[in-house]
């Protein structure tokens, strides 16, 4: 469990480096958290893009069968 | 020419005062900042928002008048009516601090901008209402860049908050303890499993935490500057997620001794119309800009000289709950009123860097008068300081103002000394007024009660 997570730390800050110049030390871990945290709000908001679709699919589907439905 | 000696953090600007009027030099290293901020109007439009301290950039005919250098890229700044930090703050000013700086931020990235930073010494108080003073914390955005201000945010704001909500620890002493704030580490350790079931607890303590452990182990010197790839959305709603989670926590109060005092004190109606109507005639006579209204419990002298013509009010207590119920009565009355934290046996001294970074309750302390009702015998008696000491030390505020005597027999002394014993025998009206006319004049003194309460009013 341990590895586990410390090989996603590394990877993790090898996707998402931190800047060299800045005045403030924002801190490594604060940068790693970032990146950890975009990948969880970029999940949930492709999880409710297709959750969209899925459902705009569903009503369609629904809409037509009432239209065909109609004399 | 004096310059502030708590402005070297960011070497982009200096601030220095001329006159009692207050500038910004912006150094080699923020010329690129201030162009782009100048460039794309983001001064103006923060200012026209309210987020941003009124600031203007000197021209050269301003700059010969008061001898500067004309080269130099000079801002000045309103001045604020008194400068206070986050440890002299309650609950809710921290929070609807925290609330106006992501507010801020979130409103620079849609103008192309953002924070580099998130101390909350950046944001003071004009009365009930939070500003933003750091010209220079404001910076391009660079997309793909991440929070510089997260690690600083979590510190200064949302620790403080945390440890008073969810555990009931005034964060005050402890930030004043260490002007970084509230660490992470520490916050952890105290916070309960129950605690960091909460999403944002688990994310922004537990987990940052955490990492932040794993990294520092790591010894690797090898600078890191490669692709980066941070999307604004991201950033967008980490900021929003912190702002929705900071807006929902409440205030861990406990009962404390003041909670109820003005509405269950010693005195009548009677005696309390004769108190306001001797502040009122007091400050209706002067024209006081600024005054300071120590132990002011939820306001009620303080909002009583703000209807009678004075511009500005400080109240100082040392009860978190009432500053709180001072600053939230304060908001939605909008009173030019800031109520401070505050513990007059151990006043805020000159700390951090060079013991020249924050300053001094006395050092800040320019007030046109003090209004000091029912507070002499919380030193005097509750703390054991010796009566001239008290005397001297409140005439040494202001030039002018009112002090309360209450005599021993009075029930709050009778109250005190139930357990201590009697002993201050050097607790008299007479010391009392010997103290006063030896450090001013006594320009009135009026009884306001039967037990013997007076009113002195004094002039230096």
């Amino acid at each position: 469990m341990n590895k586990i997570f410390s090989l996603s730390c590394i990877v993790t800050l090898i996707i998402f480096p931190t800047k060299a110049f800045a005045y403030l030390d924002p801190g490594t871990g604060s940068i790693i958290l970032q990146a950890i945290l975009g990948f969880i709000a970029a999940t949930i908001a492709s999880i409710s893009i297709y959750w969209t679709k899925f459902k705009s699919l569903i009503s369609k589907l629904f809409d037509k069968k009432k239209e065909n439905k109609k004399p | 020419m004096i310059e502030e000696s708590g402005s070297f953090r960011d070497p982009a600007g200096t601030i220095f005062y001329i006159n009692d009027r207050i500038f910004r030099k912006i150094n080699k290293a923020g010329l690129d900042r201030i162009n782009f901020l100048e460039k794309e109007n983001i001064i103006e439009e923060s200012i026209k928002r309210k987020y941003l301290i009124q600031t203007k950039i000197l021209n050269d005919d301003e700059k010969n008048k008061l001898n500067l250098n004309i080269s130099d890229v000079i801002l000045e700044h309103i001045k604020i009516p008194y400068i206070s930090y986050p440890y002299e703050w309650s609950f809710n000013q921290l929070k609807t601090a925290a609330i106006f700086h992501l507010d801020f931020n979130l409103f620079l990235l849609d103008l192309g901008a953002t924070l580099i930073d998130a101390s909350a010494f950046n944001i003071q108080y004009i009365g009930s209402k939070p500003i933003f003073i750091d010209t220079l914390s404001i910076e391009k955005y660079v997309d793909g860049e991440p929070w510089k201000g997260h690690k600083q945010f979590c510190e200064n704001f949302l620790n403080p908050l945390i440890l008073k909500s969810k555990k009931g620890i005034k964060f005050n002493n402890w930030f004043k303890g260490n002007l970084e704030g509230i660490q992470t580490d520490d916050l952890d350790k105290i916070l309960s499993i129950f605690d960091k079931f909460s999403y944002n607890i688990f994310i922004h303590v537990y987990l940052l935490n955490k990492l932040d452990q794993k990294f520092a182990s790591n010894k690797s010197l090898k600078p890191i500057n490669k692709k980066k790839n941070f999307p604004k959305k991201n950033l967008i709603l980490i900021l929003k997620q912190l702002k929705r989670f900071i807006s929902k926590l409440e205030d861990h109060k406990s009962i404390s001794t003041w909670d109820d005092y003005s509405k269950n004190n010693s005195y009548t109606e009677l005696e309390e119309n004769k108190k306001k109507q001797i502040v009122e005639e007091f400050i209706k006579k002067n024209n006081f800009n600024l005054i300071a209204d120590l132990g002011c419990n939820d306001g009620e002298y303080s909002e009583l000289s703000l209807k009678n013509g004075c511009k500005s009010v400080i109240g100082f207590d040392f009860d978190i709950n009432t500053i709180d119920r001072a600053h939230k009565k304060a908001v939605i009355k909008n009173l030019n009123f800031l109520p401070l934290f505050f513990d007059a046996s151990n006043p805020s001294g000159n700390i951090g860097w060079n013991e020249k970074e924050r300053k001094s309750f006395k050092t800040r302390s320019k007030f046109d008068a003090i209004l000091a009702l029912a507070f002499e015998h919380h030193l005097a008696i509750a703390k054991n300081i010796p009566l001239n000491e008290v005397i001297n030390w409140l005439v040494s505020l202001a030039p002018t103002g009112l002090i309360e005597f209450v005599p021993k027999n009075d029930l709050t002394i009778i109250k005190m000394l139930e357990l201590k014993g009697d002993i201050f025998p050097n607790y008299t009206i007479e010391n009392f007024e010997n103290a006063l006319s030896l450090k001013s004049k006594i320009l009135s003194k009026s009884k306001v009660s039967d037990s013997g309460r007076i009113i002195y009013e004094y002039k230096r």
